[in-house]
């Protein structure tokens, strides 16, 4: 690990301004010379292996302001503050009982120590598990730009079949952000050039010939909120994941499914996959395939259809492609048939 | 009781470690940063050891320490407090999982200046001064849910902190939020048995 | 507590916990890693990016610029200590400093070494290699491969077995299976980190490493740097898990030697995870292609395995699990036929049960095929099969014990209540799917010194430079003095792990408990022979009794007739404060030279298929259950029930442990375990635990081991069969077999997984 200097800020401006200080416009901020850190389990573990290599790392956990450390759920929806550990959002009652899609996507991440330690914020900006990206010797374009990809022709087995490009088809490996993705969630960020709100799916960017660009944020900015428009019938919802273990490890596929049910006639669904794609996924296709229709099998099944229609598998992922159909199927039928 | 054979030339400890109730263990001897690379935007202050203060097992401690020093490096190497173990240092396995504040956290992914001011509880902080054993230490030899004993004090603070947080409630709870400790030589069986039985005897503590 | 402590069969000890378990549940077994090392030094490796070729240039001026950077022993600076020695104690030939050829992905290129942890890592990850790479050979269909038979190529594979005439009745089988069958590439893994700590004290070095096998490293390590074994000490009294992969010592540990005494003061390296897939040994892929051909009653008439498997290019390992195989049930006619296919790979090593855990897969996979085409229970087949005689050299089994583990095991899980049919059980939207298939696990021994001491305060003192790789020996030992002296097991001091201690063999082959026993009964009955010389003599407090009649418990000396003696009171009389007996064990049918081996680190095998009187092999049997969702197809095992026969159980509760650990490793063998090999490269790409998948708590659910009680006098005069590898046997084909049962898809290549089920 290259040396750094550690810095904690007990304001936003403060450590916006020394993120400011020494970052330029230029610098995207998974590669910029200051890295902001907060639980860590991410950051801490690519400045081991050297994938991540800043010099100065400002840490958000001394900063006052309350808000960042309180969840908020109200009839206007939920307001997450930053620096909210997921193990405490995954307990959190009001969202179990209206919001199970993103406290089970919470509780089915990582592990209990992990979730103690992670902040959401962090979360949902956390980098791909890509074999080939974790480990600097491999040439990769999110690493290294236009170095290459040795996952394409490699093995990538757990690589994405949506959203990819020739440049890269890392897969984006949280859960929280599906859940988010599908209720249409917002997030709050303060930088230097003041602050804003980023629709979360504006927030990824798909890797097309730039994947050393993750996010819509700059060097300067901090996540501070995530809010949650308020969905009354989001009680009917969950996050299904399929995993090669029972517990403790990434999605093969997943499905954060939400349904607003007229008996079995959907009048509006929200859907967004993970495990397959390369940022958090909204199957826009899914849902108005869904729209207005009885879920059935049969209904579901095209709705799934509908999601991967636009997949593109490689040598060891192609299943896929047929797992996510099959994951959007099961949790669709789940979500109908569960008694709320 | 059966005691290792311990070296006779190793009787010494490496410092003189938890003398009093401050100890300064002594910093990492950094070489004259005259030579470091500095980027000009990082100043002088890199490699230059952080002074961090924490309360590990109920004892104040002042360290000197690199900022890249983790949690679990400044207990095993600068404290010696060897009974955290590190199994995988990437937050991968659990042998390292402390409690911090009274929350369990892998403290090979925390470094430990982030640490400032915090109450860190170790394995070797959980008998009592009299030698008894928490409960969940007499449960896990009770259940026998160690075999070669690397994960154990890593999956003991895990439990402490999975009944603190109320996800004992059920076997399967305890499989689920015990899932981030691996134990190669597979105790689970054992390590839920031991739980369950802590779990009771916890609460009625 | 019941569960974890089974009450005690015929022939079965007490379920003592373990003697060093306060030790480990307050963080006071010190690990060697953690034992205090003054002024010690950091090592961090660095290692090559390529599998094949030369390293052109090392640039180390990044590096050595490093703050606290102290050293870098790289090329040329081993020169003047010998290369590696594969084979015995020695992981491999390869001398990865001693020159510049790359042979395997992440072989090691340079140690640096600093004034800290994170300087040395710091320093390792700056040292960059240009190389002259070649385009490696990763795996069996790769160009330049090289296949070449097995036999003879290991000491311990000398020929592929055969018996009657296989093509002559395979031909007029009524019924036959012709399959094959893969298993992956898989690395140990254990928890703990490999490690070196070296450090000199004048002329003699001290090395604390996790090790199996302190003695045998002790011997190469000294010729490795060119001196006096009697100068070096290998120190390793708790090991962090082992499972195989700390028994060869690897090329790292004289590296860190030679940079001690470069320095001056301890260096201490603790190798990465990522870079343990690299540095360490592990299990090769293996390929298999079976056939079976039985008569419509069942009788198996022919059986035919050939096996190949991966090793490197300089080494041959082998693990010819035909042996086993071949003998398993009364075939016939059997052809067997191993071969090793060399790659640019690290050479492999022994892992858990290393010969067993893929052939007998392969060949219990097979047994369930076969008993579909016959339409036979699976149970049923096996037990029609059940020989007299082993089908190769027709010597007896010394005891076999596998139908009664299979009625003990089919009773408690209910396979009664299976329906045969494929796709019949449901539950839910779970297909349910129900197997089982034999566990089987060599008995072997190998000569052991221990030294016991019994002092007249009542304490013993027990000394074995044996291994605690968390098997319980420690505690099975202890036990075994506490028996035979009459003393309680908290009275009796246990120490090994240390090559200073008498030497016991390397801890593999699960023939630690029957080894260390075995001496320490000897040393044990030595002291109660002086004992009861003392106490019949002429004054003494028993004379005139006979030794026969004589017997010891609670601390004294009790006679036939009921008259009894204290100990120390014995002890007082013979005008002693204790007496302490060094005693050498050497199994039936040892060379004259198996003792100077044992303390050359060499240790003779006995057991197994290779005495003459007969054929020695613990047994079980397994049976899971499985379920599988109708849509997602993700597999899982709620239910596993073991029943296993081994001779005579020292300990109960670390028996069930070690048999439940070795269940947990076979669901890990069939569901997740797999290191991927990029065939470009010939690297390995998950190396490390987020991506190298190992069960975890939630994956198991009811597991239940059934120790059937079994005498066997002809084993060792201990008594005992070891059981460390015998769990893990056999599990993986019981959950394929389950799965076919379950779905009707017959998965031939290991691990199972989701992708498998969903066509």
């Amino acid at each position: 690990m290259r040396p750094f200097v550690y810095e904690q800020p007990t304001d936003i401006s403060a450590a916006v301004a020394i993120a400011s200080r020494f970052t330029t416009e230029d610098d995207q901020p998974t590669r910029a010379n200051v890295q902001f850190i907060a639980g860590g389990t991410n950051l801490a573990d690519y400045m081991k292996l050297g994938v991540a290599e800043p010099n100065r790392l400002v840490d958000l956990n001394r900063l006052k302001d309350p808000g960042l450390r309180q969840i908020r759920v109200t009839d206007d929806g939920i307001r997450f503050g930053a620096l909210v550990r997921m193990g405490e959002a995954a307990d959190h009652a009001e969202l179990k009982r209206g919001y199970p899609v993103i406290a089970d996507s919470l509780r089915l991440a990582a592990s209990g120590q992990i979730r103690n330690m992670a902040s959401l914020a962090g979360n949902v900006l956390q980098r791909t598990r890509c074999e080939y990206f974790r480990e600097t010797s491999w040439h990769c374009n999110k690493r290294v730009p236009g170095s290459g990809c040795a996952a394409m022709e490699g093995f990538n087995r757990q690589h994405a079949v949506l959203g990819g490009s020739d440049a890269c088809i890392a897969t984006y490996h949280g859960d929280f952000a599906q859940a988010l993705i599908a209720l249409d969630a917002v997030v709050r960020a303060e930088g230097s050039r003041g602050a804003r709100k980023i629709p979360l799916a504006k927030l990824h960017r798909q890797p097309r010939d730039t994947p050393e660009i993750e996010t819509d944020l700059a060097a300067d900015e901090i996540i501070t909120a995530i809010e949650v428009p308020a969905v009354p019938w989001a009680r009917r919802s969950l996050y299904l994941k399929i995993r090669d273990r029972e517990s403790y490890a990434f999605a093969l596929a997943s499905a954060a499914v939400a349904l607003d049910l007229d008996g079995d006639n959907v009048r509006e669904a929200r859907i967004a996959l993970g495990g397959v794609a390369t940022v958090p996924w909204r199957a826009k296709a899914a849902e108005e395939a869904l729209q207005g229709k009885t879920l059935d099998e049969v209904s579901a099944g095209a709705a799934a259809d509908a999601a991967f229609a636009g997949a593109e598998p490689r040598q060891h992922n192609a299943f896929k492609i047929e797992l996510g159909k099959r994951t959007l199927v099961r949790a669709l039928l789940e979500t109908r048939d569960m008694k709320v | 009781m059966s005691q290792p054979s311990v070296p006779s030339t190793l009787g010494l400890s490496r410092r003189n470690f938890m003398t009093g109730t401050v100890s300064a263990a002594a910093a990492p001897l950094l070489v004259s940063s005259a030579k470091a690379e500095v980027p000009a935007a990082a100043g002088a202050a890199l490699r230059e050891p952080v002074v961090t203060s924490m309360r590990i097992n109920k004892q104040a401690y002042e360290l000197s320490l690199d900022t890249r020093t983790s949690l679990l490096d400044a207990l095993r190497d600068h404290i010696g407090l060897t009974g955290t173990k590190k199994g995988c240092d990437h937050g991968q396995c659990g042998a390292c999982t402390v409690l911090v504040d009274g929350k369990r956290v892998l403290s090979c992914l925390s470094f430990a200046v982030m640490n400032a001011g915090k109450d860190v509880m170790t394995v070797e902080g959980l008998a009592s001064s009299d030698g008894k054993l928490h409960p969940m230490q007499q449960a896990f030899i009770d259940h026998d849910a160690f075999q070669c004993g690397y994960c154990t004090p890593g999956q003991i603070l895990s439990a402490i902190g999975c009944i603190n947080e109320g996800h004992a409630k059920s076997e399967d709870d305890i499989r689920d939020y015990m899932s981030g400790n691996i134990c190669r030589c597979a105790a689970y069986p054992n390590i839920v048995a031991a739980i369950l039985q802590a779990r009771d005897q916890m609460k009625g503590a | 507590m019941d569960t974890a402590a089974p009450r005690p069969k015929e022939n079965q000890g007490q379920p003592l916990p373990r003697v060093d378990a306060r030790l480990k549940v307050t963080g006071q077994a010190h690990y060697p890693a953690d034992l205090p090392t003054a002024n010690i030094a950091y090592g961090a490796l660095a290692t090559s990016s390529i599998a094949k070729g030369k390293v052109a240039k090392l640039n180390l001026d990044d590096a050595r610029a490093v703050p606290g950077l102290l050293d870098i022993v790289t090329y040329g600076d081993m020169d003047t200590v010998e290369k590696p020695k594969f084979g015995n104690s020695g992981a491999t030939s390869i001398g990865p400093l001693h020159d510049r050829t790359i042979f395997h992905d992440g072989q090691i290129i340079a140690l640096a070494v600093a004034e800290t942890f994170e300087a040395a890592e710091e320093a390792a990850q700056l040292i960059r290699a240009e190389y002259d790479a070649e385009t490696p050979t990763a795996s069996f269909d790769s160009p330049g491969a090289a296949t070449i038979p097995a036999a003879g190529k290991s000491p311990l594979f000398k020929e592929d077995v055969k018996a009657g005439d296989f093509d002559a009745a395979y031909r007029e089988a009524a019924v036959k299976i012709d399959v094959r069958y893969s298993t992956p590439t898989q690395h140990h893994n254990p928890i703990e980190l490999f490690s070196t700590t070296a450090f000199w004290e004048g002329d003699q070095l001290i090395v604390h490493e996790p090790s199996q096998n302190v003695t045998g490293w002790k011997v190469e390590l000294a010729r490795q740097l060119k001196i006096d074994p009697a100068k070096v000490r290998i120190v390793s009294p708790f090991i962090g898990g082992a499972f195989g992969s700390k028994g060869p010592m690897t090329p790292r540990t004289a590296i860190v030697a030679v940079a001690a005494r470069r320095l001056g003061r301890p260096v201490r390296c603790v190798t990465s995870r990522m870079q343990a897939f690299g540095t360490q040994t592990y299990r090769a892929e293996t390929r298999h292609r079976i056939r079976i051909g039985a008569g419509k009653d069942g009788r198996i008439t022919a059986f035919a395995h050939e096996g190949w498997e991966v090793t490197s290019r300089p080494d041959s390992y082998v693990v010819g699990g035909t042996s086993a195989t071949g003998r398993m049930y009364a075939y016939g006619s059997v052809l067997t036929h191993v071969s090793l296919v060399q790659a640019d790979r690290n050479t492999p090593g022994y892992m858990r049960s290393p010969p067993e855990t893929p052939y007998v897969y392969a060949l219990e996979n097979a047994m369930d095929e076969m008993a579909v085409a016959l339409g036979m229970d699976p149970v049923e087949f096996r037990r029609i099969n059940e020989p007299k005689t082993e089908p190769i050299g027709k010597k007896p089994f010394s005891s076999r014990s596998l139908i009664q583990c299979y009625d003990q095991a089919a009773e408690a899980f209910g396979w009664a209540k299976r329906d045969p049919k494929v796709g019949a059980m449901r539950d839910g939207d779970w297909l349910v799917g129900m197997g089982c298939a034999t566990a089987i696990y060599p008995t072997a021994v190998a000569p052991c010194a221990a030294r016991v001491r019994l002092t007249v305060d009542g304490d013993v003192r027990l000394q074995c430079g044996s291994h605690e790789i968390g098997t319980g020996v420690r505690t099975v030992a202890g036990q075994m003095a506490s028996e035979r002296l009459g003393v309680s097991i908290d009275r009796i001091s246990v120490e090994m792990g240390d090559s200073s201690l008498p030497p016991a063999p390397v801890s593999g082959g699960s023939i630690s408990t029957a080894s260390v026993c075995s001496a320490v009964l000897k040393a044990c009955d030595a002291i109660r022979a002086k004992l009861y010389a003392g106490a019949t003599a002429e004054g003494g407090p028993l004379a005139g009794s006979h030794n026969e009649e004589l017997d010891l418990a609670d601390g004294k000396i009790v006679a036939k007739g009921g008259a009894s003696a204290k100990v120390e009171d014995v002890l007082k009389t013979m005008q002693v404060g204790a007496i302490e007996e060094y005693a050498e064990f050497a199994p039936k049918g040892a060379t004259p030279e198996a003792l100077k081996k044992l303390y050359a680190g060499m240790p003779e095998f006995h057991g197994g298929e290779q005495d003459e009187d007969s054929v020695k092999y613990a047994f079980g049997a397994e049976f899971v259950e499985v379920r599988i969702n109708r849509y997602t197809r993700e597999i899982r095992v709620p239910r596993i029930v073991g029943a296993f026969a081994a001779g005579r159980i020292m300990n109960t509760r670390t028996a069930r442990s070690q048999l439940m650990g070795g269940m947990i490793w076979g669901i890990g063998q069939a569901l997740h375990e797999a290191t991927e090999v990029d065939s470009r490269y010939a690297r390995y790409v998950n190396r490390d635990l987020q991506d190298y998948l190992v069960p975890v708590n939630a994956d198991i659910k009811d597991l239940q081991v059934i120790l059937v009680p079994e005498v066997d006098h002809a084993v060792n005069p201990a008594g005992v069969k070891g059981l460390g590898e015998l769990g893990n046997v056999g599990t993986a084909a019981a959950v394929a077999s389950a799965v076919y049962h379950a779905t009707g898809k017959r998965i031939r290549d290991l691990p199972i997984r989701i992708e498998q089920l969903l066509a």
